[in-house]
């Protein structure tokens, strides 16, 4: 029992602490609504699990840009229902790849285009050693480049299928880009689907040993 | 052709305000030499060949060091100090602390601003601060860059001109910031 009271109390005074880091990171940046605001939605979303920093980073973005606190109120309760559709996406996939740091790349790809649908195949697709949020920031960053939502999905899934190494599935970004830039007019969607119909290949290819995919 | 001698909504396409397709027929050709040239600038990321493996090799040394936490016995009275410590610790915990040494790249930042008086850049890895990380004039008239070095994730940002223009990187792909504008988005 005393056990117990003694993990009551610290359980209290850590929540304590989370909002008074809360409050120190909104201080003299956010109007006093909007800090309130973030207190709340925070302290909601963290006990659903969900990350907090995404919400006072938009807090202090909005502010920064001069943006009016109702907008920038909206924008904050907008962000918790693109965290609670990424949270449940990731869940679908597997309730051990629902950590924060996935759920805030799961909404970040929610707002660069894709679906929760999306959002779940990556995950699947995202055994390890590949980082399930380093897949979904890699494809929303594609997503945000000009490739369509479901070109994006594909040439991130075929190159994990081909056992590309997970430093290829982060350069791809800089690989569409750099098709486009040498390219004679080529989109971004045209360089991802040539890079997509290369990995494809390569998984196709004889030989290819699939069992350990990945490479470091 | 300099970079100055751009045409006023040429420049409007490098600042990020208008898109190729925006433009007038008879400038098309001269936007997308504009764009060309600011493609040929090096943003490629500057990566620390090695470090991956100096880490791991440091962290298998220690984890092989002697296991002192292996022989440590619990003796009742030693319960009221292991909470006291254990006290200091979630409290040391709940605070924010400094995060593991994370891999770090070094990026360079540039933008076209032939008549701005200052540049610089805000984003998620200065708080959005707009005076936080100014840019600097570099020997090409109009051109603006700054180096920073950055934590590897992904980072949203966008140049702020003037103090108060808020534009986002021509040369970065960019997502809807919430509030009818767009963030620059970059990957490392």
């Amino acid at each position: 029992m005393k056990t117990l009271r003694v993990f009551l109390l610290l359980a209290i005074c850590s929540t304590a602490v989370s909002a008074q880091d809360v409050s120190a990171r909104l201080a003299g940046r956010v109007p006093p609504e909007i800090a309130a605001l973030v207190h709340q939605l925070a302290t909601s979303a963290a006990a659903r699990g969900l990350p907090v920093d995404p919400l006072i980073q938009k807090a202090i973005e909005g502010s920064a840009k001069g943006v009016p606190a109702d907008r920038v109120a909206a924008a904050l309760r907008a962000l918790v229902g693109q965290l609670d559709v990424a949270a449940v996406a990731l869940q679908r996939a597997g309730p051990a790849l629902t950590d924060t740091d996935a759920i805030a790349a799961g909404a970040f790809a929610l707002n660069a285009g894709l679906s929760d649908r999306q959002v779940t195949a990556l995950a699947r697709a995202s055994r390890p050693p590949y980082s399930v949020a380093a897949t979904l920031r890699v494809t929303s960053t594609l997503a945000a480049m000009g490739v369509p939502a479901a070109d994006a999905v594909d040439l991130v899934t075929q190159v994990i299928a081909s056992g590309g190494a997970t430093t290829e599935v982060l350069g791809l970004p800089a690989q569409v880009m750099s098709g486009v830039s040498h390219g004679q007019g080529v989109t971004p969607a045209q360089a991802a689907a040539g890079l997509a119909r290369a990995a494809a290949a390569r998984a196709n290819a004889p030989g290819q040993n699939r069992s350990h995919p990945g490479k470091p | 052709m300099t970079m100055t001698d751009f045409h006023p909504q040429v420049k409007q396409l490098l600042d990020g305000e208008l898109t190729l397709a925006d433009l007038p027929l008879e400038l098309r050709a001269e936007g997308e030499e504009a764009l060309r040239l600011l493609a040929a600038v090096d943003r490629e990321p500057v990566t620390f060949p090695g470090l991956d493996g100096r880490v791991l090799t440091e962290l298998g040394r220690r984890a092989k060091a002697p296991g002192f936490w292996r022989r440590l016995r619990l003796r009742p009275w030693t319960l009221v100090p292991a909470f006291a410590a254990g006290a200091a610790l979630a409290l040391l915990l709940a605070r924010p602390i400094a995060p593991p040494p994370a891999t770090t790249v070094t990026v360079r930042f540039v933008l076209f601003a032939p008549e701005a008086q200052q540049v610089a850049l805000a984003g998620t890895f200065n708080q959005w601060d707009p005076a936080a990380t100014p840019l600097v004039r570099t020997g090409t008239p109009g051109v603006w860059a700054a180096t920073l070095t950055l934590p590897a994730g992904q980072h949203q940002y966008a140049f702020v001109v003037d103090g108060a223009r808020w534009v986002p990187d021509p040369g970065a792909p960019a997502v809807d910031d919430g509030f009818g504008r767009r963030n620059s988005v970059l990957s490392l």
